[in-house]
């Protein structure tokens, strides 16, 4: 099978418990080059769980992640699964990029230095180089002119947008949005949306977990609806969305929503 | 009553006396002694007129008695705050004998009376400021040397102490759980006393500075743990995602965020120190505490310890304002 035709990304039977809660329930899922995967739900249904599995900052307690066809992640040990060496998850995810609700930017490094900080500290690259790669993604992002402030100037979406510069300059395979807009002030959430809509023009294989059903119906190859750790209902975001929706319970929490 | 009775015994001893001298032997170990009983009963004049008596000797005869009678006169006088007095009969041991030096150094002492109170302090100053700047520069050693050593030894005790490692958590609780539970005295008393018994033998300031490092490590250790924990968790994660390290997150992420937080615990811990390095006396170094005590308990001159409160207030003002400056700067990227 030639790398093109098999997925990015495979995970089986994904499982992750809290003590007693069971936050994913044995999921499958696979994600093709290039697809753009949105992933709705109500609050508490495991989507960020999911989310975070991906790039190991949850420790699942069963199943495997597959990327790029080689299983990632997790070891046997004496017949124990154990998380692989840190080396092989940080390089891991250096392939991955995440941005999270609460943007989570370096407050003491300037806009150009959180971009540059991924390059320059995870890969090595001298700073003449880290500085080219972090201006262009500024500019893929439209925050050039805000290179040499610190964050706390920025608004919501301008940071944001910096975190999503600073996951890009890794050039990585796959981006990861964990509501991504959901800590922004409705005016704010446009901007950022326009800059993951570019992404997904550009090519980028992407997973988005939202809340905006307009957003995800518009840029969804594919969408998922999840509960308790389950998937629900999968399929083309058309599918998903029709008002008929045969399941009760997706139809009354889109209802709720669009 | 009293007084008159005193007169008549001068009187009586003064015949005495003449006739004693018409022999040719005075007695004046006994002179002395009846000046030193009237002296006893507050009769300073009576003791005096006694002393007075003492003749002057010619050349070549013994002075002993003579210079003793003066200077025991000179002593009353300046006790009565008769300065000029007391200067004047000095004065006239110093002709006879110019090189005496109890009487020279009495003039000394009577001359610096005659000045204005404030000279005196500032002679005081001039004569003890240079003892106690040595002293003040072998603290400001203590203190710098300290500050370098202890919050790299409270780093590697803050990390190891939320480290997953379960031994080295544990050592590093129990060096914070010893080092903060006794004395600094007892600590400094264990290593520069007690340690040469099994067989180390440290230099007073390798001692004070491994006492000093390793309390002042242990406090700063749970004051730089309790600031890397208050750091958003978030910060860590992101530095994850990028695909830092663990180590790699702390260093370049997680630990300069905690500069700012930092600086006034530590701050106070430092000024604290500057303090503290006082219990250094007891092993054997001579740093500003100890200067001050000796010159105090040479010249039993109270502005001696004024003057090392004063160069102990100086030092606590610079580095105070040193650690503002740092604390700003520190936290420069949150100002808007």
């Amino acid at each position: 099978m030639s790398i093109a035709n098999q997925p990015l990304l495979k995970l089986e039977n994904i499982t992750k418990r809290f003590k007693k809660l069971t936050a994913v329930n044995g999921v499958n899922m696979e994600v093709a080059h290039g697809e753009k995967l949105v992933i709705i739900g109500p609050s508490g249904s495991g989507k960020s769980t999911l989310l975070r599995s991906i790039n190991l900052l949850e420790e699942i307690d069963e199943g495997t992640i597959h990327f790029e066809g080689n299983e990632v992640g997790y070891v046997l040990r004496n017949g124990k699964r154990h998380l692989d060496h840190p080396q092989a998850i940080s390089a891991l995810r250096a392939e991955i990029g995440m941005v999270f609700q609460h943007f989570h930017l370096f407050p003491h490094m300037t806009v150009l230095g959180n971009v540059m900080e991924g390059p320059l500290t995870v890969q090595r690259k001298s700073v003449e180089e880290a500085r080219s790669i972090a201006t262009d993604m500024l500019i893929k992002v439209g925050l050039s002119d805000k290179r040499d402030v610190f964050p706390a100037t920025l608004s919501g979406g301008q940071k944001q947008r910096v975190a999503i510069a600073r996951a890009l300059a890794m050039r990585p395979k796959l981006m990861l949005f964990d509501e991504p807009t959901s800590a922004l002030d409705p005016e704010l959430v446009g901007e950022v949306f326009d800059t993951i809509h570019t992404l997904a023009d550009e090519g980028m294989t992407m997973i988005i977990v939202t809340h905006h059903m307009g957003f995800a119906r518009e840029l969804a190859d594919r969408v998922i609806f999840m509960e308790s750790g389950n998937f629900l209902a999968e399929g083309a975001p058309e599918e998903v969305f029709s008002k008929a929706h045969d399941n009760e319970r997706i139809r009354g929490f889109l209802n709720r929503l669009l | 009553m009293k007084y008159l009775a005193g007169r008549a015994f001068v009187a009586l001893l003064f015949l005495w006396t003449l006739t004693g001298s018409c022999l040719g032997a005075v007695d004046y170990d006994q002179l002395f002694r009846q000046s030193s009983d009237l002296m006893a009963q507050g009769d300073l004049d009576g003791a005096l007129e006694l002393l007075r008596q003492v003749p002057t000797p010619a050349a070549g005869e013994e002075a002993g008695a003579f210079v003793s009678s003066r200077m025991q006169a000179a002593r009353i006088l300046a006790s009565q705050d008769e300065t000029t007095r007391a200067l004047a009969v000095c004065q006239e041991v110093l002709k006879l004998f110019p090189d005496n030096s109890e009487a020279r150094n009495f003039v000394a002492a009577l001359k610096d009376q005659l000045k204005p109170g404030w000279h005196t302090v500032l002679s005081d100053t001039l004569r003890f400021l240079p003892s106690l700047a040595k002293g003040a520069v072998m603290t400001l050693l203590l203190v710098l040397s300290t500050m370098l050593v202890s919050p790299l030894g409270g780093l590697l005790i803050a990390l190891g102490r939320i480290s997953t490692l379960r031994p080295v958590s544990w050592l590093c609780w129990f060096i914070i759980w010893f080092f903060r539970g006794t004395p600094l005295l007892l600590q400094l008393f264990f290593i520069y006393y007690g340690l040469p018994s099994l067989g180390i033998t440290l230099a007073p300031f390798t001692a004070a500075v491994i006492g000093l490092g390793l309390n002042y490590s242990a406090y700063l250790g749970e004051i730089i743990r309790g600031a890397i924990q208050s750091i958003d968790h978030g910060q860590m994660e992101a530095a994850k995602a990028i695909g830092m390290s663990y180590g790699q997150a702390m260093r370049r992420v997680i630990i300069p965020q905690t500069y700012k937080r930092l600086m006034p615990p530590i701050g106070n811990e430092f000024i604290a120190l500057i303090k503290d390095t006082a219990l250094v006396s007891t092993i054997a170094m001579v740093e500003l505490m100890r200067a001050a005590d000796q010159l105090f308990n040479t010249y039993f001159n109270i502005t001696a310890l004024m003057l090392a409160a004063v160069i102990y207030l100086v030092l606590t003002t610079i580095f105070t304002f040193i650690f503002e400056k740092i604390e700003y700067r520190a936290g420069i990227y949150e100002h808007r």
